[in-house]
């Protein structure tokens, strides 16, 4: 197969049909308007523009109960409306694929600009407990190969799995072998019409709300729970990258930023999770090996919050707020840092 | 089973009795609708109900069918992405008017915008009942209820008007009068586009006891005396109940250059 140019969401339409997407239900909002641009041309894809972003998510909840590969994409403002239904969705168990391609924030922010304000949004946006599988790819092949493994990951867990982008790598060309060769995992669940199920928000079990039986509850959350957990074993997607000398710092970034990172592989050890949730359990025997952290991403500290939680131990963090990568600046940021 | 409870099939009865207050009038509307499907013969594996959040909303668990349930006031475009993804479904929302009217109203004046072939079922009973009694979208003006303390300073929504624009299906009734009510799903059910029917149901514990009613009885006999059935006429007047005529779209807007 031959490298074609390709944008960064145009992949992303590329290998959601690969992935055997047949629905989509969306709202224009930039950066991630290309997205249904591309779809709409596409053949045995059914695309609806509804009036907001909770009528997209609540259409393709409806679509995927109906059997068919549903996904929606938005950014920020989008992904904030569409929190209420994404915790429906997780309690229904409805395979999904959410892509959000992120923009400056809080609220309208700067439209056109990358940034990585809704990495704590994606697991506790919608108020509840639930588990999201979250990917983050850092460049077009891999938002290609990553929206497959979304839409796999859907469908293991049948849940609704995000896609995180930002407005830099979505707008992004770069030449990519468009392979089809994946294992494509198939819907598992009956479509709607088959039986006598009854599809819940509702604290529930087998079909039947369960609205004030609290032993039930905690047995649906916990096995919930388990279930995302599981599932997400089989997605360990992340890269570590040792260096060349000897250096006693592991520098953490992903997304956007993460490209600029590698600028600095001959003065720290990466690492750069590309499944951000759950987190990668192997970033605890990574990180073991060094006596200092340093993460930066493009808002005021949400993975890193995370990254201590789970490591135990103080991290270093490099704010490189949203808008503008800039190599001499985050030069100076991280040298200074260390000196 | 004889031919009286044949709308039983519909029915999940080992999940009886519903969650509604003694009196409540949603029992009524939810075995109308069992009726309407039952006349029509609507095959179980075909059939999908959706609702929103509420009294009414709770409806679609005793369907003995595939149903969703889900978020507040979404009921409609979730249906409308079950029916886009299987046309051969035949997809009913049902909800209050809380739901579909209010926190759900946009979504109602885009799906009719987009005439979907679904049929949404309102069960209208003018009030927000599950969280006690707050003023709805269709509570009569001066009405009192725990938010209105001093009488709703605004008017109802008369939605009929919606449904006019783009040749939709418009039917009112009431939880008195079965027979009409009955008609009235079966004729949405039947039609080709989008179909609405606003079923009057009466709310005693948080609605009708604050207004001097002394049982639901009561207001089954308001419905009796207030409402007269005048079906396919041009409008509904207020006191009126019926199916609205649709009329034919004059024009498709802008020709193409």
């Amino acid at each position: 197969m031959t490298k074609q140019l390709f944008q960064g969401n145009q992949a992303i339409t590329m290998a959601a049909e690969v992935a055997g997407l047949k629905f989509f239900a969306g709202y224009p909002i930039t950066p991630a308007s290309e997205i249904i641009h591309e779809l709409v041309n596409k053949k045995h894809i059914k695309v609806l523009q509804m009036e907001d972003e909770i009528a997209s998510i609540n259409a393709i909840i409806g679509a995927s109960l109906a059997g068919l590969k549903s996904m929606t994409a938005t950014s920020g403002p989008g992904f904030s409306l569409m929190q209420e239904s994404i915790g429906l969705a997780h309690m229904m168990e409805v395979p999904l694929v959410i892509v959000n391609v992120q923009r400056v924030g809080p609220s309208t922010g700067m439209p056109t600009l990358p940034a990585q304000g809704d990495v704590i949004q994606c697991i506790h946006g919608s108020h509840g407990d639930y588990f999201p599988i979250v990917f983050y790819p850092n460049s077009v092949s891999e938002l290609y190969k990553y929206t497959i493994m979304a839409f796999n990951a859907a469908e293991e867990s049948l849940s609704p799995v995000i896609l995180l982008s930002d407005g830099f790598i979505s707008h992004l060309y770069e030449t990519i072998i468009p392979d089809r060769n994946f294992d494509i995992k198939n819907r598992t669940r009956p479509p709607l019409g088959a039986g006598n199920r009854h599809f819940t928000g509702l604290s529930h079990e087998d079909s039947v709300p369960k609205t004030s039986d609290v032993d039930n509850y905690r047995r649906l959350i916990t096995r919930l729970h388990e279930k995302q957990q599981l599932t997400a074993q089989r997605y360990n997607y992340y890269e570590y990258l040792e260096c060349s000398k000897d250096t006693d710092t592991l520098l953490i970034s992903y997304g956007a930023l993460s490209r600029i990172a590698y600028y600095f592989k001959n003065d720290f050890a990466l690492y750069r999770p590309i499944r951000l949730f759950p987190i990668v359990e192997e970033i605890k025997i990574i990180a073991s090996r060094y006596k200092r952290i340093l993460i930066m991403e493009m808002n005021m500290g949400q993975y890193t919050h995370e990254i201590e939680r789970i490591l135990h131990r103080e991290v270093e963090f490099i704010p490189i707020l949203g808008g503008r990568i800039d190599l001499n600046e985050i030069k100076q940021k991280l040298y200074e840092q260390r000196y | 089973m004889n031919k009286d409870t044949n709308f039983k099939r519909y029915l999940k009865l080992d999940l009886l009795p519903t969650p509604w207050c003694p009196g409540c009038g949603n029992g009524i509307v939810l075995k109308t609708i069992c009726q309407a499907f039952d006349e029509l013969d609507l095959p179980k594996n075909s059939t999908v109900v959706v609702s929103g959040i509420g009294c009414a909303g709770r409806s679609a668990g005793f369907f003995d069918l595939d149903s969703v349930h889900t978020a507040h006031g979404r009921a409609i475009p979730a249906a409308e992405g079950i029916k886009y993804a299987n046309d051969a479904l035949h997809v009913v929302v049902v909800s209050g008017d809380g739901d579909l009217i209010g926190i759900g109203g946009n979504h109602l004046f885009q799906a009719i915008r987009r005439n979907t072939n679904i049929t949404v079922i309102c069960y209208a009973n003018e009030i927000y009942a599950m969280t006690g009694g707050q003023v709805s979208p269709i509570t009569p003006h001066n009405t009192k209820t725990l938010t209105t303390p001093n009488g709703n300073p605004d008017h109802p929504a008369d939605i009929q008007f919606l449904f006019k624009s783009n040749n939709c299906f418009f039917a009112r009734t009431t939880a008195y009068h079965l027979n009409h009510m009955r008609k009235c799903i079966v004729e949405a059910l039947k039609f080709k586009g989008f179909s609405f029917v606003e079923a009057r149901t009466m709310c005693i514990v948080n609605y009708g006891r604050r207004l001097g009613y002394k049982n639901s009885n009561e207001m089954l006999l308001h419905y009796k005396e207030f409402y007269k059935i005048n079906d396919y006429a041009e409008e509904l007047a207020e006191n009126e109940i019926g199916i609205i005529k649709s009329v034919p779209r004059s024009s498709d807007g802008f020709p193409s250059a």
